[in-house]
């Protein structure tokens, strides 16, 4: 098997993470060349501003590059393509009332419109008491219809050390970590699946984040 | 109380997403006078953003972005859009308004929500009887298409602890049946699931109800053959 695309799914960078070792990130992901991504990310913070003046046409161009992404996050958390496909139009045009307020010295375009979408797919979980327990080994289902997604490009500088430092968490925390975030599963729900009480679950997590923390600093 | 590594926890808990609703609202309220924590929070979503690179891609149906266009039309011929769900929070913000701003602000929200609710009565209202055979009506589905809002009431169905009843839209052009969400087995059930669909889908579409377990069906397909369907027919002339 071709190493990059053993990591088309969050699901795989669970199973290369808690794998032999063989795997390291270092060997898999390849660099994406820092000025090819910084382009695209000023085309998109571009656009945004662009949407921020009420240009339907710099909207059309936003939406076309990053429906597909912000569409994959919502229904990675909300599992049902109704649900995700309602979100994802709210998405936008919240998008659109609210691109003046991108800041571009605080993040990525990318990242802002991601961190959008998240927010409101775990409020909306949350608010129904839909629970997505053990999905990451088997989970992708729903976005089956999709080509592969990873197939032919290569990671951030960032994911590289991201990916780095979730390798020193212990592999049950750090699917811990994964899983809520990929999935928004919450305390409740880990403590089920990993038969743990949820105050022992906050106090992992709480580690995991402070060692994550500690390991981007450096 | 309030320690650096606290609310470094919290934040990293928030943007994880691991927090119950109780727990997130209250960090979204608090974030909003707590600089610290805003910080933190912004500082958490950059450190693991990286993430959502890997999450695959999932292309949206064309009629997504038909329903975002009309979404945004809605909102610039100054009416509202037909979600109920905005309907839902506008009603909230206006009541928090009253609330917070007296009598005068009352007046204004009662305006708004008399002019949503008295605007002039459709002329393209459509029904669906969805039955068995025509001596068992069970679900009634009406269809105002020119706002493609859709509302579904019960009429005989029964209450099944445990279970939802779930509608679904049929129509060749859809391929498997597409859901139109979970419907209350009491009262009226107010939504703008058909935004998505073209018209002709609509008008010509099969309304079926299936029970599923609770919340509906969780991969999105119905678990066995409908209960009851049935198909829109003008209501009005």
């Amino acid at each position: 098997m071709n190493p990059p695309l053993a990591l088309a799914s969050p699901a795989n960078i669970v199973k290369v993470l808690s794998g032999p070792g063989r795997y390291g990130p270092g060997q898999i992901l390849r660099r994406r060349s820092t000025k090819q991504s910084m382009e695209a990310a000023d085309e998109l913070a571009a656009l945004l501003a662009r949407t921020a003046a009420q240009d339907r046409e710099a909207f059309a161009e936003l939406y076309r590059r990053t429906s597909a992404k912000l569409l994959g996050i919502a229904l990675r958390i909300l599992r049902r393509r109704d649900l995700a496909d309602d979100l994802l139009q709210e998405i936008y045009v919240k998008i659109w009332e609210r691109a003046g307020d991108f800041n571009a010295s605080r993040g990525s375009a990318i990242t802002w419109m991601s961190t959008i979408t998240r927010n409101r797919a775990i409020d909306e979980i949350r608010r129904k008491g839909m629970v997505a327990i053990d999905d990451l080994p088997e989970g992708f289902e729903a976005a089956g219809d999709s080509p592969d997604p990873l197939a032919g490009r290569e990671r951030s500088e960032q994911l590289q050390g991201l990916l780095a430092c979730l390798q020193e968490l212990d592999p049950q925390k750090r699917i811990i970590v994964l899983l809520a975030y990929y999935n928004g599963t919450s305390r409740e729900a880990l403590s089920q699946r990993f038969d743990t009480p949820v105050p022992t679950i906050k106090t992992w997590l709480h580690r995991s984040l402070a060692q994550l923390r500690q390991c981007l600093k450096s | 109380m309030s320690e650096p590594e606290d609310i470094d926890a919290l934040a990293g808990e928030y943007v994880l997403g691991t927090l119950d609703a109780a727990e997130r609202a209250e960090v979204a309220a608090r974030r909003l006078r707590e600089p610290a924590l805003d910080e933190a929070i912004l500082a958490w979503e950059y450190r693991l953003a990286p993430l959502c690179e890997v999450t695959p891609e999932v292309a949206p149906e064309p009629s997504i972005w038909a329903g975002i266009q009309a979404r945004l039309d809605a909102r610039n011929a100054g009416r509202e859009d037909p979600s109920i769900a905005d309907l839902t929070q506008r009603l909230k913000r206006w009541k928090t308004a009253a609330i917070l701003s007296g009598a005068a602000a009352a007046c204004l929200a009662i305006s708004i929500v008399w002019r949503e609710t008295v605007r002039p009565s459709p002329a393209e209202n459509f029904v669906a009887v969805l039955q068995r055979d025509t001596e068992s009506p069970a679900f009634i589905v009406e269809v105002d298409l020119r706002s493609r809002l859709m509302t579904v009431r019960p009429v005989a169905a029964g209450r099944q602890p445990g279970k939802s009843y779930e509608l679904w839209l049929i129509h060749d052009s859809l391929g498997a049946p597409k859901s139109l969400g979970v419907v209350a087995d009491q009262g009226f059930t107010v939504r703008a699931a058909l935004t998505r669909y073209d018209q002709s889908v609509v008008e010509d579409g099969t309304y079926a109800i299936t029970l599923e377990q609770a919340g509906g069906a969780p991969d999105g397909k119905p678990s066995g053959a409908p209960l009851w369907t049935g198909k829109l027919v003008q209501a009005t002339p």
